[in-house]
């Protein structure tokens, strides 16, 4: 800030100094310590975490069935490593499948709810019935319904991950700004420009967060499948391992599960962002 | 027109004498642009019937800007909404160019109190949306588009989205927006009252400035009467419970408007007198109560 312009001060009034605030690359050296330390904080904590784990179960002799250290896990994943991807593919396409049909039909079913009232009176109750109930007990009956293949295991992974997309697609459709519903009707706007113009890009970011939480049932939903019954993917391999009394290859398992559900979730999320940064009212 | 409200001030020294509006004849809706007749809303609650508008009669001529001047809750916004054809009228009928009103027309212009733009489209693109809305041949109004955020003052900002933008500069691509399809009627719904003082001065300039060469008809609901004053041709006061129309005031001053119009001591003493009729409707005359 600068007052190199000399405004001269109204009598009695003394004008203030320019402000004595840094420089702005002291500003961005502040802005970057920040960023170390909001990356540097949680990677420590979890290096901390998995060293006082390596250590401890070596030096209490702890039996590699019960725990073994994280360094023999990595040996496990580095050798199993052909073995872990084969078991992964079925898995990752079967959630990538689930999550994007659940998408298209959560927002197709909060559609039609926030279209008409009727529908809406009728279903949404139901909806949130269907919500409440623990999904999970549900799984055993799509095996029934689908057979062995993959199209439980999908269906399943589909029914889970919808309803977190209806109810914030709904709320998305919703929360719209009655003015601006009011605008519509002012200007003669149908009901189908409303929907296009309005409602459904203000409805973005809702529909994103609802997908964030969808990617991670996705996958919920195929593992469970998985462990009920299939001959392939991270959730059999789970099982397998765990009947050989392998706890090395569970975790190795589990470790790429991560990695796949953290990339899963990472793109949806950075998807979420953009959303919020192109349709939100505020940039973030 | 119910005009009962007796001036506060013997007859012969009324300074309002000279401005009153003289009572509209009847039945002359087809000479009138806008004619209310006998327009009711009665809103039906649990507690039993409220009446928001009461038995409003009214007539305006084409070009007219008018002032709807009246405290919270007066039925002011419920009026505008009816003649918008945003609200249905429950009793009496309001008749547009010898056309009655049912429902909200193309060739309408509003200005809501939040400028409700849209977030994601840009201040050039929020303010043709109703020329896409209203599926007119965008081409056509570009230019217009450009002209209109030129005067008032947003050249630059175009292609900013309305979050880049202060309250005051919001409010003004919604008047662009509000007069981008040149409507015959322009409804403005204390389009200023969420904006801080200065803001609020900059916005009456503005439209001022716009209305030098836009000739065109509008009603205007505020609460602010020197805003009222200022803006328009003409001022209706309305009062709560009963809600009525209990003054109608045309104002002596010409257009263009000099900003300067606000210190001379006729604009003081019609907002004065003004004053008093709003205090009259609280059925006394405390000071400071009529805001």
């Amino acid at each position: 800030m600068q007052t190199a312009t000399v405004v001269n001060a109204p009598a009695g009034a003394a004008l203030a100094p320019a402000d004595p605030g840094g420089s702005a690359a002291a500003a961005s050296r502040r802005a970057n310590l920040l960023l170390l330390r909001r990356l540097a904080l949680p990677v420590l904590a979890a290096a901390l975490v998995l060293a006082v784990w390596e250590v401890g179960t070596r030096w209490a002799q702890v039996p590699e069935v019960l725990l073994p250290p994280p360094s023999a896990v990595v040996d496990r994943l580095v050798n199993a490593f052909p073995l872990l991807m084969k078991h992964a593919w079925p898995t990752i396409w079967q959630s990538l499948a689930g999550f994007a049909i659940a998408t298209v039909l959560g927002i197709s079913l909060a559609t039609l709810l926030s279209a008409s009232t009727i529908i809406r009176e009728t279903l949404y109750p139901n909806v949130v019935f269907f919500q409440l109930i623990p999904k999970i007990a549900l799984a055993p009956l799509f095996v029934v319904w689908f057979g062995l293949g993959p199209e439980a295991r999908l269906s399943f992974s589909v029914f889970v991950s919808f309803f977190p997309v209806v109810i914030a697609t709904l709320a998305g459709l919703d929360n719209v700004e009655r003015d601006l519903l009011r605008l519509c009707r002012a200007l003669t706007a149908s009901n189908w420009q409303t929907f296009v113009s309005v409602r459904l890009p203000h409805a973005m970011p809702y529909i994103f967060s609802g997908m964030k939480i969808a990617s991670t049932f996705a996958i919920i939903g195929v593992i469970v499948g998985e462990f009920i019954t299939s001959r392939a993917g991270l959730g059999y391999l789970i099982l397998f391992a765990s009947a050989q009394a392998e706890t090395a290859l569970i975790l190795a398992a589990i470790s790429v599960l991560c990695v796949f559900g953290l990339a899963f979730y990472g793109v949806v999320a950075l998807c979420e962002r953009w959303t919020i940064e192109r349709f939100g009212d505020r940039p973030r | 027109m119910n005009v009962t409200a007796e001036p506060r001030a013997p007859a012969g020294e009324d300074p309002a004498a000279a401005w009153r509006h003289p009572a509209p004849v009847a039945a002359d809706r087809d000479a009138a642009y806008l004619s209310l007749r006998h327009a009711r809303k009665v809103y039906q609650t649990r507690t039993g019937d409220v009446e928001a508008v009461g038995m409003a009669n009214l007539d305006i001529a084409a070009g007219e800007f008018v002032s709807i001047l009246g405290p919270s809750g007066c039925g002011k916004s419920t009026l505008l909404s009816m003649v918008g054809g945003l609200e249905t009228v429950t009793e009496g009928e309001i008749w547009i160019e010898g056309a009655q009103v049912t429902g909200p027309r193309r060739d309408f212009g509003y200005i809501f109190q939040d400028p409700t733009l849209l977030p994601w489209k840009s201040v050039l693109d929020n303010v043709l949306f109703p020329i896409r809305t209203q599926k007119r041949p965008v081409a056509d109004y570009e230019a217009e588009a450009h002209r209109l955020l030129e005067r008032v003052g947003l050249g630059e900002f175009k292609a900013k989205r309305p979050r880049e933008l202060s309250g005051g500069m919001r409010q003004r691509v919604a008047l662009c927006r509000g007069l981008i399809n040149d409507p015959r009627l322009m409804l403005m719904d204390e389009p200023f009252s969420a904006l801080d003082a200065i803001s609020r001065d900059d916005m009456n300039l503005a439209l001022v400035r716009l209305w030098d060469s836009y000739h065109k008809t509008a009603l205007f609901v505020t609460h602010s009467i020197r805003e009222a004053v200022f803006l328009a041709d003409r001022v209706l006061v309305m009062t709560a419970r009963p809600s009525r129309i209990v003054a109608d005031l045309r104002l002596p001053f010409a257009r263009p408007r000099d900003v300067t119009v606000q210190d001379t001591p006729e604009f003081n003493r019609i907002c004065a007198w003004l004053r008093d009729q709003i205090q009259a409707g609280y059925g006394r005359a405390a000071p400071g109560t009529g805001g």
